[in-house]
């Protein structure tokens, strides 16, 4: 009798044990008994290797070479730059080979989306979640913010950006501007271009959008229907 | 005397059905045990390793609203998931919070130019071959995958990522599926009847051409 509840004492504790890990995060590597061909001596994308020096399995180029992918001859298209009248000047159009139509336009939405307005705001204006939550840090308690210091991004509304060429815009996006960062390794070149493509665009809405609402009110002053 | 020498006491009555009772149990305890306790689902779900940054997606991902592909930008071109290098935090931190002790070690890999070492969460084996690009791109979220991301201050593996769990979903992907520019909304529900739900499935399913390999090459190439 005795021997029985011990046997199914210890019985449980097997699964007992396997129900824990399952309901538990843990720290320890996976076990995995039979381990196959799990590990083999290859390196995944991005895996440490112990044979360099800098521990990168993905080698970077050797200095002072250019992959065949990556050379800079077209101004136009990775500079934003053209010559006009033997002087180089912002570029006013998108690059040969590219063509602005709606799914270009639609490409540029989704990655300003990504990659912008977390700061610029959704519709450009300079007001997205990081600004806000950089300029509280920046207004609270100095031992809370840890040495922040932040230039709102900006309105890309104003004036001066609505007057922009959109090489100009292309060029920021590639390079950065002052306190803000370049976009280049993030984003491939005609990506680039879509998002310069549809903050034009963008700014041509809200430009239209003010010229309504002003004739709206002009008509509304004028007593008009 | 004599007689009684080699009388077993009245208990051992019970050794014989005891020992059939065991005998018909332990194997199919055993194989309970097995199964339970060497499942992937015991083994391997819920390993959440110590990172040498304490990186939170709750915070970036959830609370600030980043998209995945700011930081994991090859998601939708390549197999792999990027794990973005120092220069993407440094977009922000160059600027904010860039004296905390916290990232404090993101820029000693800025300023050294020696990768910041993140411990690899999700690993299949060697020998199977997984592509991002083709889920992400026909509409499967990274929440099939990898469960509410963004709310977990620090990863850990959500699902078994067994041969059995592909098969399960190539098997049957549809309810897996919706428009491709969801991907990385993880929050995203379907918002209607049950009876709509199976028709945008269905219908996404068409519109794509949807059919999922369940070829052995295709995963052990
Ligand atoms: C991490 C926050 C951040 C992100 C993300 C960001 N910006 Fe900026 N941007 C800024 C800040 C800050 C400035 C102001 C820089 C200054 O004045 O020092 C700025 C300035 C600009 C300017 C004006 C440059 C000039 O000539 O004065 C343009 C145009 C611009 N950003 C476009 C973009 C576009 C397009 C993207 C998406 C690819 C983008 N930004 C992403 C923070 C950001
Ligand atoms: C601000 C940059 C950033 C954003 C935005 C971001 N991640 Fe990450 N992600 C990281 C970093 C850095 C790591 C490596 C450290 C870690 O595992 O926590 C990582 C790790 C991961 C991992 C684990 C990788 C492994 O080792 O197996 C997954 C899965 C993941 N991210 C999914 C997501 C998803 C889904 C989103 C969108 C909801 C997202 N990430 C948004 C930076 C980011
Ligand atoms: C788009 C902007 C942005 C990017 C990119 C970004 N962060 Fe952050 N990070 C923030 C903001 C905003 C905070 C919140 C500051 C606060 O309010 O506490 C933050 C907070 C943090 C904190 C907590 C700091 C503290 O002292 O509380 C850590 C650690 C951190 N980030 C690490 C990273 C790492 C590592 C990366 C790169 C994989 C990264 N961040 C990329 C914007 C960013
Ligand atoms: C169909 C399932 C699936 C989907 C959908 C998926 N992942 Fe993964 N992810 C995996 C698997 C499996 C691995 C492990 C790959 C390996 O070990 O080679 C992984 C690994 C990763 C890694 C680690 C780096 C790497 O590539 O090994 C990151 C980061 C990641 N995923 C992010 C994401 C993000 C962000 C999304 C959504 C845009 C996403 N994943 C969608 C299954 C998925
Ligand atoms: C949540 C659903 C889901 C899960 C889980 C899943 N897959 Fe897939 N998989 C898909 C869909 C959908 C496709 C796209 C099929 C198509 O385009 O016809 C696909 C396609 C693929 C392809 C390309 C097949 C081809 O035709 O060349 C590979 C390889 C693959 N999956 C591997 C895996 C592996 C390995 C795992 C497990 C780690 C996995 N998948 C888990 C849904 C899933
Ligand atoms: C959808 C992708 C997919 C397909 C299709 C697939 N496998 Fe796998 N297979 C995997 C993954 C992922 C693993 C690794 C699972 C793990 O971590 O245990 C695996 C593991 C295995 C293993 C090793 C199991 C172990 O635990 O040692 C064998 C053997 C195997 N597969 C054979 C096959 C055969 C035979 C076929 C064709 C009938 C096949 N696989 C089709 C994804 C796939």
């Amino acid at each position: 009798m005795i021997l029985t509840i011990v046997g199914s004492t210890f019985a449980l504790l097997p699964p007992a044990i396997a129900a824990r890990m399952r309901s538990e995060m843990s720290r320890e590597p996976r076990i995995h008994i039979i381990q196959n061909m799990d590990n083999q001596s290859r390196w995944k994308a991005q895996q440490a290797n112990p044979l360099f020096a800098d521990g990168r399995a993905m080698r970077l180029p050797v200095e002072g070479t250019v992959a065949r992918s990556e050379i800079r001859i077209d101004d136009h298209l990775e500079r934003g730059r053209i010559m006009m009248d033997s002087q180089e000047v912002w570029a006013t159009t998108v690059p040969a080979g590219l063509e602005i139509d709606q799914v270009f336009l639609n490409r540029g939405q989704e990655r300003y989306n990504i990659y912008c307005a977390p700061c610029h705001g959704w519709s450009g204006l300079g007001d997205g979640p990081i600004h806000r939550r950089a300029q509280r840090l920046v207004d609270g308690s100095p031992s809370e913010s840890y040495g922040t210091v932040w230039v709102q991004p900006k309105n890309l509304h104003e004036q001066m950006y609505v007057d922009q060429p959109i090489g100009q815009i292309y060029a920021t996006i590639t390079l950065g501007a002052r306190s803000m960062a370049g976009y280049k390794a993030q984003v491939p070149v005609e990506d680039r271009w879509a998002i310069a493509a549809y903050v034009k665009a963008l700014q041509l809405s809200e430009t239209e959008a003010e010229q309504e609402l002003d004739s709206a009110t002009d008509d509304a002053s004028m007593g008009g229907e | 005397m004599g007689r009684y020498h080699y009388v077993f006491p009245k208990w051992s009555n019970l050794l014989l059905p005891g020992a059939l009772l065991f005998g018909a149990t332990f194997p199919l305890y055993a194989i309970y045990v097995v199964a339970y306790g060497f499942s992937p689902a015991t083994t391997d779900v819920g390993y959440m390793p110590k990172q040498p940054i304490p990186y939170s997606h709750a915070l970036h991902a959830g609370e600030l609203g980043i998209d995945c592909r700011y930081c994991h930008n090859t998601v939708e071109d390549a197999a792999h998931a990027a794990i973005p290098p120092t220069q993407t935090c440094m977009n922000c931190h160059a600027h904010i919070k860039k004296d905390s002790p916290l990232i404090q070690p993101v820029r000693e890999s800025w300023e050294t130019g020696e990768p910041i070492r993140w411990v690899r969460v999700h690993d299949l084996p060697d020998y199977s071959y997984f592509n991002h690009s083709v889920h992400v791109n026909r509409g499967v979220s990274c929440v099939s995958c990898h469960g509410r991301v963004d709310l977990m201050e620090e990863v850990w593996q959500e699902e078994k990522l067994s041969m059995g769990w592909c098969l399960e979903c190539h098997r049957n992907p549809e309810p897996h599926l919706r428009d491709p520019s969801l991907v990385t909304n993880l929050a995203w529900k379907f918002d209607g009847e049950a009876k709509e739900e199976t028709e945008y499935h269905a219908k996404l399913r068409d519109q794509f051409a949807i059919n999922p390999s369940q070829d052995c090459s295709a995963c052990h190439r």
